[in-house]
């Protein structure tokens, strides 16, 4: 049986569940780097996933549209950014409050601009521009599996090393971390942390916005009310299982992508839908147990949230 | 906080008038149609979820315990405590009883899943608790979906529940309004004491305002996580559980996860609140009543009722950027005013 369970075609499902989670969990690990614990990537995906869908219907541009999700994560960042870093408010009450803030305003939106509840689906059909690419998509196994994919998928799997290079081999990167690390040390060296954090949310907003145009415009073409649906979440544990390091967080990626294709292909063979819906969760939650002991940081954290 | 109101309305009113409202009338609507006449009604019953969720979460909260799993303790409370309003046989208040006591030892279950996480494998609890509602979500739609739903039903539900084993209306008050109203701001009261003149009270919230500090005054961290993590899942089981035998009488799947939106308005009105019992009957009335305004407002004017949610987090998010403590202090020092100290972070959150 396990044989029809995975197979090739299973591997082509587990990169596309990936992408918007990887796209998400690189800008949580870039914040995680310069200090800032990030738990809004959840409501800047549904807002980046509204805004496409609206600029699509509108324009009829996959770039507008991407730019558009771009722009609506990076607007909820600058609020955690506001009241993070310049306010010095808690990182993580404002991240739930921004999430539920980003469910307020789509929720609103929705039947506001365009008279519709629950789901909207954009004229003209448009989805994020997708790219065999001659030559190599033709390989076996990994040629329809890597390379036909779209825009922000190619964008995810590169960023994966150009983050690693960024925060290991660059001046900037090695800021960022100094900032995140010894952040009064950074700041003797004339190194202004705000700035850096500043950057490293907003980086975190275009990328969890661009995450939710994925989403939303990557395969089906339609905006449905919390269709972010816990993919950013899930993101924020793969920085806490790959601990910042950009090929820890697309391991991370990689078993959640693995465990909703596998539900999928579940439901496929007749399991109830629940099965898949709680698999990625389940999974996530025992991976979170086997890699205990890495989180003393957030415990802390957490601890003094009060 | 007053700051934050302005803020948020202004907000709100500029959000109306971009998508071609008129932010006047509709606030105008808003406050008539929640805080006057029968919408003063359904405020009140619209209070009893919002503030039992407030509750529950200021209980974790002022102990450094920050639960995001109040929609799963809900669902996983509800879901059980229905079951046993329907299968329990016996005259119809001991059935109640004793389905309010499963509802709510099913909701301290889910939330010690998380707590023992914390406790014994030093997993982040903020972390799993939230992930736990997704997985209480599809095990609760299974349950009513399969084993426990109506047969051949359109959609997923139990059956109704027994007529003689549901939460009473209140005999006055012109009816529509559930007597678990009276538990609620018996639990205030409750909660109110508990937290200023009990042992319990002053060590949970040494706690919350330092782990290393309570550790060294002799509380033990670890049982205290467990017991705050497991009294706000019983509290939120508990309003799970009235939500089906006080309001709607059958288990809807649907119905309940979009009920779930209760857990984060509770969320909200604790933080609006400080923590603070009374404080969270009068935020959890302002905010019930801007929400049940909210319909008002959207059969009148057209702008959508969830303006109310997220004028409620915008409040939250003024508030937790501390918006007013600087305006404030600016006004108070005459001077430009640097990142705030870590003692004002501390104060913000726990006792203002």
């Amino acid at each position: 049986m396990l044989a029809q369970l995975v197979d090739m075609s299973l591997w082509e499902s587990v990169v596309r569940a990936l992408i918007p989670v990887l796209l998400a969990a690189i800008g949580g690990l870039i914040c995680e780097r310069a200090g800032v614990f990030q738990i809004s990537l959840e409501g800047m995906m549904l807002a980046g996933a509204f805004a496409a869908v609206a600029a699509a219907h509108v324009t009829g541009s996959a770039l507008a549209a991407a730019a558009a999700a771009a722009v609506a994560g990076v607007l909820l960042s600058l609020v955690l950014a506001f009241g993070a870093v310049s306010r010095g408010g808690n990182a993580i009450v404002l991240g739930v409050a921004i999430n539920i803030l980003a469910v307020g305003l789509t929720s609103f939106l929705l039947p506001q601009l365009f008279g519709v509840r629950g789901s909207f689906q954009p004229e003209g059909g448009v989805r994020i521009l997708r790219i065999a690419i001659p030559g190599l998509s033709d390989l076996p196994f990994i040629g329809p599996v890597l390379f036909n994919l779209s825009i922000l998928g190619y964008a995810a799997l590169l960023l994966v090393p150009a983050t690693w290079l960024f925060l290991f081999r660059t001046q900037l990167g090695l800021r960022l971390r100094g900032v995140g690390e010894r952040p009064l040390a950074a700041e003797t060296l004339g190194v202004s942390s705000t700035v850096y954090r500043y950057a490293a949310v907003v980086a975190s907003g275009v990328l969890a916005g661009l995450a939710g145009a994925q989403l939303a415009l990557g395969n089906v073409g339609v905006f449905t009310e919390g269709i972010s649906s816990g993919r950013g979440w899930i993101a924020v544990v793969a920085v806490m299982l790959g601990r910042a390091h950009p090929f820890g967080v697309l391991a991370a990626c990689l078993l959640f992508g693995f465990t909703e294709a596998f539900g999928f292909r579940l439901q496929g063979q007749g399991y109830p839908v629940q099965i898949t819906d709680a698999l990625p969760f389940v999974v996530t939650l025992v991976a979170l147990v086997i890699a205990r002991k890495r989180f003393r940081r957030l415990l802390d954290l957490t601890a003094s949230t009060v | 906080m007053t700051v934050a109101l302005v803020v948020a309305f202004g907000l709100g009113a500029v959000v109306i008038a971009l998508t071609g409202g008129d932010p006047l009338a509709a606030f105008g609507e808003m406050l008539t149609g929640g805080f006057t006449g029968s919408g003063l009604r359904n405020t009140l019953s619209r209070m009893i979820p919002i503030v039992g969720m407030a509750l529950a979460f200021s209980l974790a909260f002022r102990s450094g315990v920050l639960n995001l799993g109040g929609e799963g303790q809900m669902l996983m409370g509800a879901l059980f405590g229905t079951m046993t309003a329907i299968v329990l046989p016996g005259p119809g208040p001991v059935v109640i009883v004793a389905a309010l006591l499963v509802g709510a030892a099913v909701g301290a279950l889910w939330a010690l899943l998380p707590a023992l996480g914390q406790t014994k494998f030093q997993v982040p609890l903020l972390i799993t608790s939230l992930l736990l509602n997704y997985v209480a979500r599809a095990t609760t739609s299974y349950l009513v979906r399969y084993p426990f739903g109506e047969p051949g039903a359109a959609f997923a539900s139990t059956v109704a529940v027994p007529e003689s084993n549901r939460i009473p209306d209140f005999p006055f008050l012109g009816g529509g309004i559930s007597i678990s109203l009276f538990f609620v701001f018996g639990l205030v009261a409750l909660l109110a004491v508990v937290y200023r003149r009990s042992v319990f009270g002053y060590e949970t919230a040494m706690l919350g305002f330092s782990g290393p500090f309570a550790r060294y005054g002799g509380v033990d961290v670890e049982r205290k996580t467990l017991l705050v993590m497991a009294s706000a899942g019983a509290i939120g089981g508990l309003v799970g559980s009235h939500l089906v035998l006080g309001e709607t009488y059958r288990y809807i799947d649907a119905d309940m996860i979009a009920q779930t939106g209760f857990a984060w308005t509770g969320l909200m009105v604790s933080l609006l609140a400080a923590n603070r019992p009374v404080a969270i009957l009068l935020a959890g009335f302002f905010f019930a009543g801007l929400q049940i305004g909210g319909f008002a407002m959207e059969r009148a004017t057209k702008v959508s009722w969830q303006l109310a949610e997220m004028i409620q987090a915008l409040v939250i998010v003024a508030v937790v950027s501390r918006l007013g403590l600087t305006w404030r202090r600016r006004r108070k020092l005459g001077e430009e005013v640097g990142p705030p100290q870590p003692e004002m972070e501390t104060a913000h959150v726990g006792e203002v």
